[in-house]
């Protein structure tokens, strides 16, 4: 079997794979399952090799959700989320304490400026936390966790928040924790 | 001997399955002994998730090989057993031998 024609394991259950199992053991586990797929497919076909490569990654999810639990990869991004929501609704105590001094602004939206102090924030909250990741993978996982918090921390806040300014957050959270990885990885190269 | 120092069954079959492959032996070629002379239908998670376990035990130390094409350019990573895992393969043994000893096999009452 030549490298050209060689068959390929379904890409939903790789990527199943990928998004599931961590940093340390996901090369290792989606190259085993391969190697054996590959084998497979030689020996009893196609079919069987699909479905011997379906039951082993929906039977090993468990146990690769749990290695990477224990890495503390799943700790860090939950970590990022409670900062970046915290940072988010402690800036929006922050507004309430200026507005509750400006005679008849009390409970009435956010100024834009206010709105664009808590992006930039949320803009170096998010590269720091970008900067921090190991891998892409790492850093996709945090780019989440950070719009995550972003969100949580507008959900909880006491004014509401106009459109543009969810769109903003969510954006800014993402691509800023995406810049900070790409920044320390071209740096350290 | 501490708590942590003593084997599962599982974990004394993936430290058996270590020591005969010896050398060469990764996740794959693991999970593929244990099933073949067990017959148990092992998963590539529960193999893995057993090493990483013995590996904090101190039990079994890992390598990383260069990636090779026939697993897709993926890199692999061989085990082998430290003194530590040999020790406690020597101990697990006795231990079972020592519970087996004056039994005659097949017990009597059994479903087959």
């Amino acid at each position: 079997m030549n490298a050209h024609s060689a068959p390929n394991p379904p890409v939903i259950l790789r990527a199943l794979l990928l998004a599931f199992s961590g940093d340390a053991h996901c090369e290792l586990v989606a190259g085993d399952l391969h190697e054996e797929f590959l084998c497979l497919c030689e020996q009893r076909g196609q079919g069987v090799g699909k479905r011997w490569y379906a039951s082993q990654v929906m039977r090993s999810l468990p146990d690769l959700v749990r290695l990477r639990i224990r890495s503390g990869e799943l700790t860090r991004s939950l970590a990022v989320l409670t900062c970046i929501a915290a940072s988010l609704l402690l800036l929006d105590r922050l507004w309430c304490f200026v507005y509750s001094h400006v005679p008849w602004k009390d409970g009435l939206d956010r100024a834009a400026g206010f709105l664009a102090v808590n992006l930039a924030v949320l803009c170096i909250a998010s590269a720091i936390s970008g900067a921090l990741a190991r891998s892409a993978r790492a850093a996709a996982l945090l780019s989440l966790a950070c719009a995550a918090g972003a969100m949580a921390g507008i959900c909880a806040s006491l004014s509401a928040a106009p459109a543009w300014y969810i769109g903003a957050a969510l954006l800014a959270a993402t691509a800023s924790s995406l810049a900070g990885y790409t920044n320390t990885k071209w740096r350290s190269q | 001997m501490a708590k942590g120092d003593s084997v599962g069954e599982f974990e004394f079959l993936v430290l058996l399955a270590v020591l005969r492959l010896s050398g060469d032996a990764y996740g794959m070629r693991v999970r593929r002994e244990i099933a073949e002379r067990t017959d148990r239908d092992v998963t590539i998670g529960a193999v893995y998730a057993t090493l990483d376990r013995l590996e904090e035990k101190g039990l079994v130390t890992g390598r990383l090989s260069d990636p090779t094409p026939e697993r897709g350019g993926r890199a692999k990573r061989s085990f082998q057993l430290t003194g530590a895992g040999v020790d406690a393969v020597n101990r697990a043994r006795r231990e079972s031998e020592s519970m087996l000893e004056g039994l005659a096999f097949p017990l009597p009452g059994g479903s087959r």
